[in-house]
């Protein structure tokens, strides 16, 4: 069987009147049933346009697919006609954006924001549809769904808007649910309930999470594979683990060296990457990130790395990931860093 | 050592002028409402919370930005919410303040030597020609090219913007930096720059730092000393080690244990602490210990109605919890539940 959603190859390119912008410029994963796919990279690394692009919301011109294919259950949405994508977006595939302020429209209550796909997609009267959307909100963890349905966004706090945002995506019972840093404009505490929530539902409905995120702490509490972007590209993917715990792209390694450790006593200057990232009108040659890579060579410069399998599911953007004593650089330094966490308990 | 700066019964209330009604009834914002502690020179205080709970507001009081309502605030001995003019000039170049978005705190008409010079400029020091070597010399130590300023903040990003925002706060070589949400704005991997930046120029400059932030592990990482304050209150107060290894107050536990930590491993055998509800809104705070609204430990009518007092719990580490204890919760009041019963206010 075809899995849930697999993206191929992708690219997205803008064109603008400085250039041509290649905002997503090779983005390869496939996601299955009940699963998490984390997203991970700084700003405008095109995680948000690969979202986006699945749905279908990049309005074509200026934006372009240049090559590659999204299929859904093995079936092309980019073959797809506007008819049909709108059968899919909001029913099958669903998003959670990042700002409840302004992605809620203030005019209109909570509840029939939530009944609208109802009535759209399950041709729900309104009357079931309000039902369904007050049992949604219920389900969200909203206290007094019914007098709370009634409400106005503005009447909501950030966190509750939140709640009503993944109730409205939740409405259809959606296979994927895209989340776009549905945590970032929120408070810790507020965000661990969120978390907390996405998790309980997916145990319950067996949808799949694609979660983009800045936040490396909220991927390693959500994500089975991880996927990891710099300026459009996917740079590594693997399982959760793998990324994590044997990072197989310079810029991975970058990522998790510039955190803060939480766990160690000692605390050393951070080790950030040097440099800014590329614009994306200007890309450097070969490899993206090698002028701020402290280990790129000459051979960076003149070859753009393709996204290879390295070891049975996990991959990487970088030309020296199969080589064994490349690698063994980094390790050998987290090998150094991780006798000092025994001693931090 | 002596404080350089001592804060003391801190109060910032705002009326709300939100129509003529409520203006009436003389409604306020209780923001900060009753804070003290104090900075020794050479240190950093981290004052951390979430939004809201009247961090920023005091670093404003402090810098006199904003005037405070009540209590005492002295620096190097001087009482600063009686100094006036020449005397007030000169409290606010020793204490200079970093501003969070780089973006809104720099004057898009000027070049970055004008922005620099301004400072010395206002205070009369030094010659044109003077100024502009000074701006060089920063630039050079903040980490930028020197002949960047004749150019325009538009032309930057947001890291070398707070390099910038940085080496202003530096141009009159003042002894405290208040620190704003510096990194907030920034991507993780330039965050780690600046962060080393701002650790550098102390050790340089002998800077004592009050640093505000709501992002846990960058406090951890940057403080000596840490304010955990909720709803306009210290509710937690210590020397880092102790805050983070032991937290007394049941509110910096939850907030510890809310924070998914980069270590997917760590992250699925932790249990965390889910609070219920939101914030209360600080215009009518809740009675006794603002906090018992979301403590799972509250006891009736104990915290709704005894507020308590920050008392120490250990050499030099106090709380504000009538149940101050290391790790208050027990591990059977944490988990899912609170997420669904009674989130009202």
């Amino acid at each position: 069987m075809a899995p849930l959603l697999e993206v191929d190859d992708l690219h997205m390119h803008f064109f603008t009147r400085d250039g041509v912008v290649k905002a997503c410029d090779g983005v390869t994963f496939t996601l299955e049933a009940g699963r998490t796919l984390g997203v991970v990279g700084e700003s405008g690394s095109g995680k948000s346009v690969t979202a986006m692009t699945i749905m279908r919301l990049i309005p074509e011109p200026p934006g372009k697919v240049v090559s590659g294919d999204i299929r859904f259950k093995g079936e092309s949405i980019l073959a797809m006609s506007e008819r049909e994508q709108r059968r899919l977006r909001g029913n099958r595939i669903a998003m959670i954006f990042q700002d409840p302020m302004t992605s809620l429209n203030p005019v209109y209550r909570i509840g029939e924001q939530i009944a609208e796909p109802l009535r759209l997609h399950k041709k729900m009267t309104r009357k079931e549809a309000w039902a369904a959307a007050v049992e949604l909100l219920r389900r969200v963890g909203i206290p007094q769904a019914e007098e709370r349905a009634r409400n106005y966004p503005h009447e909501f706090s950030g966190g509750m808007r939140q709640r009503a945002m993944i109730a409205m995506a939740l409405a259809c019972g959606p296979d994927i649910l895209i989340a776009d840093e549905p945590t970032t404009a929120l408070d810790v505490t507020i965000q661990a309930q969120i978390l907390e929530l996405m998790q309980e539902i997916q145990q319950r409905t067996e949808s799949a999470i694609i979660m983009i995120t800045h936040d490396l702490g909220v991927v390693a509490d959500m994500a089975d594979h991880i996927m990891v972007m710099y300026a459009g590209k996917a740079v590594e993917y693997g399982s959760a683990d793998e990324v994590f715990y044997h990072p197989l792209h310079p810029y991975t390694w970058g990522l998790l060296d510039s955190l803060p450790r939480h766990d160690v006593d000692d605390k050393g200057a951070l080790c950030p990457i040097q440099g800014q990232p590329p614009s994306l009108i200007h890309l450097p040659p070969g490899c993206a990130f090698g002028p701020r890579c402290a280990y790129a060579g000459p051979a960076c410069r003149r070859t753009v790395p393709p996204l290879v399998d390295i070891e049975q599911g996990h991959l990487s953007a970088c030309l020296f990931a199969g080589d064994a004593a490349f690698i063994a650089r980094y390790e050998n330094r987290v090998t150094r860093a991780g006798a000092g966490a025994e001693v931090g308990g | 050592m002596a404080a350089l700066l001592e804060v003391e019964g801190l109060v910032k209330h705002f009326p709300v002028n939100e129509g003529v009604f409520l203006s009436r009834l003389g409604k306020t914002v209780k923001a900060v409402d009753g804070v003290s502690f104090t900075v020794d020179e050479g240190e950093t205080l981290g004052l951390v919370g979430e939004s809201g709970c009247g961090k920023s507001t005091t670093g404003r009081c402090i810098n006199r930005l904003l005037e405070a309502t009540a209590g005492r605030i002295r620096f190097a001995g001087a009482d600063v919410r009686r100094l006036r003019r020449q005397d007030l000039k000169a409290y606010r170049r020793d204490v200079q303040f970093i501003f969070q978005d780089p973006y809104a705190s720099l004057n898009p008409r000027m070049t970055f030597g004008e922005i620099m010079a301004e400072p010395l400029v206002i205070h009369g020091v030094g010659t044109r020609r003077e100024r502009q070597d000074r701006c060089k010399e920063m630039l050079e130590t903040v980490g930028l090219n020197p002949e960047h300023i004749h150019r325009y903040p538009h032309e930057f990003s947001g890291g070398q913007r707070q390099r910038v925002g940085i080496a202003r706060a530096l141009m009159l070589r003042p002894k405290m930096i208040i620190c704003d949400e510096p990194v907030s704005a920034l991507d993780v991997s330039i965050q780690a720059q600046i962060i080393n930046l701002l650790e550098e120029l102390q050790q340089e400059f002998g800077l004592t730092y009050l640093f505000i932030a709501h992002d846990l592990a960058v406090i951890r990482h940057i403080c000596d000393r840490v304010a955990v304050m909720y709803l306009g209150k210290i509710v937690e107060l210590g020397g880092w080690r102790e805050v983070y290894n032991s937290p007394n107050h049941p509110y910096t536990q939850s907030l510890l244990s809310a924070v998914p930590v980069p270590d997917p491993e760590k992250q699925r055998r932790r249990a965390r602490i889910i609070l219920k509800g939101d914030v209360p809104n600080p215009i009518d705070p809740p009675s006794g210990c603002r906090f018992h609204t979301r403590c799972p430990l509250a006891q009736f009518p104990l915290c709704s109605e005894q507020e308590p007092a920050l008392r120490q719990v250990a050499p030099g580490h106090q709380a504000a919890c009538h149940f101050a204890k290391p790790f208050p919760i027990p591990e059977h009041k944490m988990g899912r539940e609170a997420l669904f019963d009674g989130d009202s206010e």
